[in-house]
């Protein structure tokens, strides 16, 4: 192999940032998500990160992290399966499973693990997995290390479902994989329908319910709590680093695959534990939102909607969203890094998304306002959004 | 209704923005069709013609009539 030919391979194109001027990927923040926060030494509203509570610096969240940090140290410095068990982790397993209703969970160092460790451990090439077409990557790739057979479906398409699912005969297992929010939407899963058609046809739902959880619902529980899914019988996984404001995701689902996956999932059995930390500082999200969320809730929707009626008459096209996400249909990859480059230097940090993370020439501008911004702040991108948009 | 016209109802049944499509249409550069497209357009031929597709044998199309070829040499 030729050194110099092998490293070639791997110079990126950075004609898009050169063109456009502006790359909103790998920005420096020299803070924490407060009010305002600190970009490459800009102040600037954060309507970027998934913060959707707010709760990432509350100061409870935050001491209860130090406590754990000062009783634990840093560090485990084992799997869970060695020294990483810690009375804190498996104390959150059980909260989280009961918290989203299912029977056992399990916590990996981050959704995308879970994900993608999830289907290498119970479907092989004899399996059938048939998954939306926006299905987020980390599941995508889960999928196809299986090597199971993929058909995907049209996004939220029941009826193209239901045909797939009418014509998937002869595989050991059939599964139907979808998310509960399409983060680059907005968009939420007719998953009560989806688990009926599994019920018809035997096939077992997989959902992903990272931008679900801790926003929908009426106490914040989910997509099962949101679309009153009773005795769900399939698997569910989330990201603990969204709503739930730290970092990991989780595995859910009935008690025997649980205890399989604990010794059979590489991804679970093989990485370093999450920290104590994390641990602590996810209890104590839940926490808080067992006790607050009807009140964090409502200012979230308040800020989505104030912002969404900025946008139209700032005379924005809109994708369709039930969540507390805006999404600007954007266009092409350059046309999405300018819109990106003007919210950037009015002070606003948003999310651009090209693709692969989209279609060809279907970009999106997404905010996500937190519910720990003040409503002065709020009205301020909603007046930075109206200008931009008249210019 | 030919092999041909076969192939492009299919594709533009998996392909939500149903762009149109001729013989001649690259996939990926006028159909704009990534990855996951072309399971979709794998999985709709598979149902058009009952027949079973290995996603490897269909990585090298280009065009529409790349795909019309590799279905003859099946004796479709």
């Amino acid at each position: 192999m030729e050194l110099r030919e092998f490293y070639k391979r791997f110079s990126l194109d950075e004609s898009l940032a050169v063109g456009t001027g502006h790359n909103p990927y790998y920005l420096r923040i020299d803070s924490g998500l407060d009010e305002k926060i600190q970009v490459n030494g800009h102040e600037m509203i954060d309507l970027a990160s998934n913060n959707y509570l707010g709760l990432a610096t509350d100061s409870r969240v935050k001491q209860a992290a130090i406590e754990a940090v000062q009783k634990y140290g840093v560090s485990l410095c084992g799997t869970p399966i060695a020294t990483g068990y810690l009375d804190l982790y498996q104390r959150l397993e059980e909260k989280l499973a009961s918290f989203v209703g299912l029977e056992e969970a399990i916590i990996l160092p981050s959704c995308y693990q879970a994900n993608n460790g999830l289907f290498s451990s119970i479907a092989g090439p004899q399996d059938l997995i048939i998954v939306d077409r926006y299905a987020h990557s980390s599941l995508i790739q889960g999928i196809k290390a299986a090597g199971s057979k993929i058909r995907p479906f049209l996004h939220n398409n029941l009826e193209h479902l239901e045909g797939i699912l009418q014509r998937s005969r002869g595989y050991r297992q059939v599964f139907v994989v979808t998310e509960s929010v399409f983060s680059t939407e907005g968009s939420l899963a007719p998953f009560k329908e989806i688990v009926q058609l599994c019920e018809t046809y035997r096939a077992l739902p997989i959902i992903d319910d990272s931008h679900g959880i801790g926003v929908l619902g009426k106490s914040g529980r989910g997509i099962l709590e949101e679309q009153r899914i009773e005795g769900y019988q399939g698997i569910y996984t989330a990201s603990l680093g969204k709503a739930l404001a730290n970092s990991g995701g989780m595995i859910s689902g009935k008690k025997g695959l649980i205890d399989y996956l604990k010794y059979y999932c590489p991804h679970l059995v093989y990485s370093t534990a999450l920290t104590p930390s994390v641990l602590a500082g996810t209890e104590a999200v839940l926490s808080i939102i067992q006790s607050e969320f009807g009140v964090i809730k409502q200012r979230l929707v308040t800020y989505q909607q104030a912002i969404y009626e900025s946008l139209i008459e700032g005379g924005f096209t809109l994708a369709a969203s039930e969540a507390p996400i805006n999404s600007i249909q954007s266009g092409s990859k350059e046309s999405t890094f300018i819109l990106a480059k003007k919210l950037y230097e009015q002070g606003i940090l948003c999310t651009a998304f090209i693709e692969p993370s989209v279609p060809v020439g279907d970009g999106r501008v997404r905010l996500i306002a937190g519910a720990n911004l003040r409503q002065e702040t709020v009205a301020e991108v909603a007046e930075i959004i109206k200008r931009i948009g008249r210019s | 209704m030919n092999l041909e016209e076969r192939i492009i109802r299919t594709i533009q049944g998996a392909l939500e923005k149903r762009p149109e499509i001729t013989l001649e249409s690259h996939l990926r550069e006028d159909l704009k069709v990534d990855s996951l497209d072309l399971l979709m357009i794998l999985s709709g031929l598979e149902d058009e013609f009952s027949i079973t597709i290995e996603e490897d044998d269909f990585l090298d199309v280009i065009t529409v009539n790349d795909i019309a070829v590799k279905m003859r040499a099946r004796g479709i």
